[in-house]
Formats: C-alpha cells, structure tokens, sequence
C-alpha cells in the first residue's frame, strides 16, 4: 500500500525533482556553517521566489468579484444577524448547538481517516461519536474532549485527494461558501454525499436531515451564523492584515490547507 | 549597493537584543514571557496600554529587521534605496504591532499549550504551542533561527498560515504592477 502511494507521489513530484535536489545540497551547506544563520539566500528558499510570474489564478476576475459579495454578505448580514443572536441566547447554548452539528459530520469525518490509512483517528472518531451522542446527550457536549481528551481529527475528502498527492488545481471563490479551490471543491461535493445536513435528492443515504435543498440551505445558514456568534469580531481583526483583501484570503486559505493536509 | 550592504549590517548590529534566547531557553523563556502576556491581558486596562506593555516584553525577542525584509524579499530589498528600506521597516513593523495590539480583542481566558520546540527548516526551530478556548484550538508556531547564538523570531505561524509568506505574496502582487513608492503609500493609507 505504502509503495503504491510512494510512486504516486514520486510521479507527482518529477517536475520539481531537481529543485529538491538543490534543496538538500543547500542543507548539507548550512549544517556546516551552524553557527552563522544570516545568510539570507536560505531564508529565501524557505519562503519561495518572489519573482516568479504571478500565482496561477484563471479565475482572479471572478474570484475578486465573489470575494467582495461574500465579504459584505458576512459584513451586512452575517455579522449583524450573529451579534443578535449572540445577545439571545447565552454562550454555553451556541457552544452546545455547534458541539451537535458536529458531531454530525462523524460519518464524513470517519471515512475520510480511513481513506487516509489514519485507522486510529477513525476509531477515535467513532469512540467520540459514540460517547458524545450517549453521555454528551445528542452530542449538545463534547464530553470525550472534555473528560477523556479525545480530540477531533477533522479530515475532508480535500485533504484525502491532497494525501494522495492530487494538485489543488486553480483557486475559486464560491458564493456563501467562501474560498476554496478545484481539488476541495471535488472533495466538498463527495463529501455532501456522507454529511447528514446535505441533501443529495435520490441518492441520499436514510439518515440525512434536511428533506429538500432549501432545508439544507436552512440549516446550513444557521450553523454558520452560529459559528460566527461564537467568532465575533475574528474576521473584522483578520481582514485588517490584509493590504489586499482576494490574495490575503486566497494565500491563507492555501496555507492553511497545506497545514491540514500535512498532520 | 555598498550603502545598502552598510545598512544592512547596521541594522543587524542595531537588531542584537540584549535578552534574546540561547538554543536551549527558548521554551521556558518563551513561556516565562507568554505567562506574562497573560497576566497583563487580564488586566482591566485599555487595549493600547495592555498593547504596549505586551510589545515592550516581546520585542527582544523578535527579529523585525529579518522580518521586513523577508516580506519584501531580497531582491526587492536590494533594488531599493536604503532610504526606503528605512521608511518600510518604519510602517511595516508599527504595522505588525498594531495588527498584534487588535487581535487582544480576542482574548477571552484561552489556555496556552506548550508541545515542545522542533526542528524546523534549514537547521532552525520551532515552538509549537496551541491555543485553546471556546471548543476550537489555535496552533500558534513561533519560528528562531540562530544569529550567533541568539535564538531569534523571524516568522509566527497561525494554524498554518505563515505571517511572512502572507504579507511577501501580497506585496509581490502588489510589485507586480506597481512601484514601490506606490506600495508605501498603499501601506500607510490602508487602516
């Protein structure tokens, strides 16, 4: 299994062998010299040539546009709307009604560990489900972190088509969804067919929610307002870094990607 | 380019702080100085006071100088005046501290989480800590490197999203179509 997966990669990284190549020769270099780390040309490397033609964006146009919509959607709607609810229902509500929701998402989670060869993750994922469903009362808590430490491994479809080396592919912002790009939006489609808050019409599985798509529009609406209850403020601090909104927003989402797809 | 090498290396002589960490005291300084980030953020002051006694503890520590010229890159670093360099420090670092000085907003009773100090790349390191409040956790990475011995920050790494590599892949677009003299004013405009 490990070797099939081995050669998948190898291919998928042929075009850039011989700069990884250079890589470990600039390695060997520096364990030489370990005491004097000003050399600037290995700090470079780390972060990537800055004068490379521009980061490959077929969609920038469009994404631009959407990145504006959504942005004053959280803005004018999103925001305002969580600031209410927020002063309605206490903190420890929207805690639970967020712990419930995601605990939902086991089955998408559990089969994207497996898919990943992470089969303790899996079982750690079912053990929650199963604690939290039981004794966290429908998942309202999230006692298997809190009394047991099992933490959550949140795996998607996009990150198991990223762990076997499938490319990201351009950049896309989606309408209420936000930023995403071609191998996370193949993901995020697959994954709908597990998720229990999607509705996938004849192909359901029997233990989806919503009946119709505007049910799922519905709740998918209210678990992000929920969500953002309980970030009040984040996006308006974040949005602060940035000197440009779209590529601020598409590198971080790149990046944090990346991260997710490492672990 | 004589001038700017002699900048350089003035900054960098400048840039040696008298409290930066040896290889071997970077988790328990690091953790000695976020305890008391933490002390001070509970403190029923403005953001800006907290800010400032926060900034005063860190700076030793971080390496602004490596920092904004990582963001520009070095070839732009070298195409510019040392004029420039001057005044791009300037507003980039008062920037990052502002940037630092909002984000205490969102402070409410976190725990912070030491995992550990790893090899990172090229034979620098990393502190991994996380973040944990509200049911979600934050990996926040601080990344050293060695300048004679003295272990320095050069880049914070949030859940993945490096601060350097974000800022350098915007002000390289921004290069892209448009002079640095441009880029300035867009930096100081921008609130």
């Amino acid at each position: 299994m490990k070797i099939t997966r081995l050669i998948f990669i190898v291919i998928c990284l042929c075009g850039i062998s011989y700069a990884s190549s250079e890589d470990l020769k600039t390695i060997e270099n520096n364990n030489t010299l370990e005491n004097h780390d000003t050399n600037s040309s290995s700090f470079e490397e780390e972060f990537g040539d800055t004068n490379k033609s521009a980061v490959f964006d077929p969609f920038e146009k469009y994404n631009r546009a959407m990145t504006t919509f959504n942005d004053k959607l959280y803005v004018n709607v999103i925001d305002p709307v969580a600031r209410g609810y927020s002063k309605v229902v206490p903190e420890g509500g929207r805690v639970a009604v967020g712990n419930f929701i995601n605990n939902l998402y086991y089955p998408v989670r559990f089969s994207n560990n497996v898919l990943q060869f992470k089969f303790k993750n899996a079982s750690k994922e079912t053990g929650r489900f199963i604690v939290n469903s039981t004794f966290g009362i429908g998942g309202f808590f999230d006692i298997a972190k809190t009394n047991l430490g099992w933490e959550e491994s949140d795996e998607d479809l996009g990150q198991t088509l990223g762990f076997y080396g499938f490319p990201e592919g351009p950049h896309i912002v989606w309408p209420f969804l936000g930023p995403s790009n071609l191998r996370d939006t193949m993901g995020f489609v697959g994954d709908t067919y597990l998720n229990p808050l999607s509705n996938t019409k004849e192909h359901s599985i029997n233990y989806k929610i919503p009946q119709n798509k505007l049910q799922e529009a519905g709740i998918y609406s209210y678990e992000k307002v929920n969500k953002a209850s309980l970030h009040l403020g984040e996006y308006e601090s974040i949005k602060k870094d940035a000197i440009d909104l779209y590529p601020f927003l598409r590198d971080a989402y790149t990046q944090h990607r990346k991260e997710q797809i490492k672990e | 380019m004589k001038n700017g090498i002699k900048f350089i290396l003035m900054a960098l002589l400048l840039s040696m702080p008298a409290f930066a960490f040896k290889q071997n005291d970077i988790e328990s300084g690091m953790k000695g100085k976020i305890d008391k980030v933490l002390v001070v953020l509970k403190k029923k002051e403005s953001n800006t006071q907290k800010g400032q006694q926060i900034i005063s503890m860190m700076d030793p520590v971080f390496d602004y100088n490596l920092m904004s010229k990582l963001t520009l890159g070095s070839n732009t670093w070298s195409s510019i005046t040392p004029n420039q360099q001057k005044e791009f420090m300037k507003i980039f670092v008062a920037k990052l501290k502002q940037s630092y000085v909002d984000k205490l907003d969102l402070y409410h009773n976190q725990n912070v989480l030491y995992k550990g100090v790893k090899p990172y790349q090229n034979g620098r390191l990393q502190l991994q800590t996380e973040l944990s409040g509200k049911g979600e956790t934050y990996k926040i990475n601080y990344n050293f490197y060695n300048s004679n011995g003295n272990w320095l920050i050069y880049d914070v790494v949030l859940d993945g999203v490096s601060i350097v590599q974000t800022y350098r892949q915007q002000f390289a677009g921004i290069l892209r179509d448009k002079t640095f003299d441009q880029l300035l004013v867009q930096l100081k405009t921008k609130k």
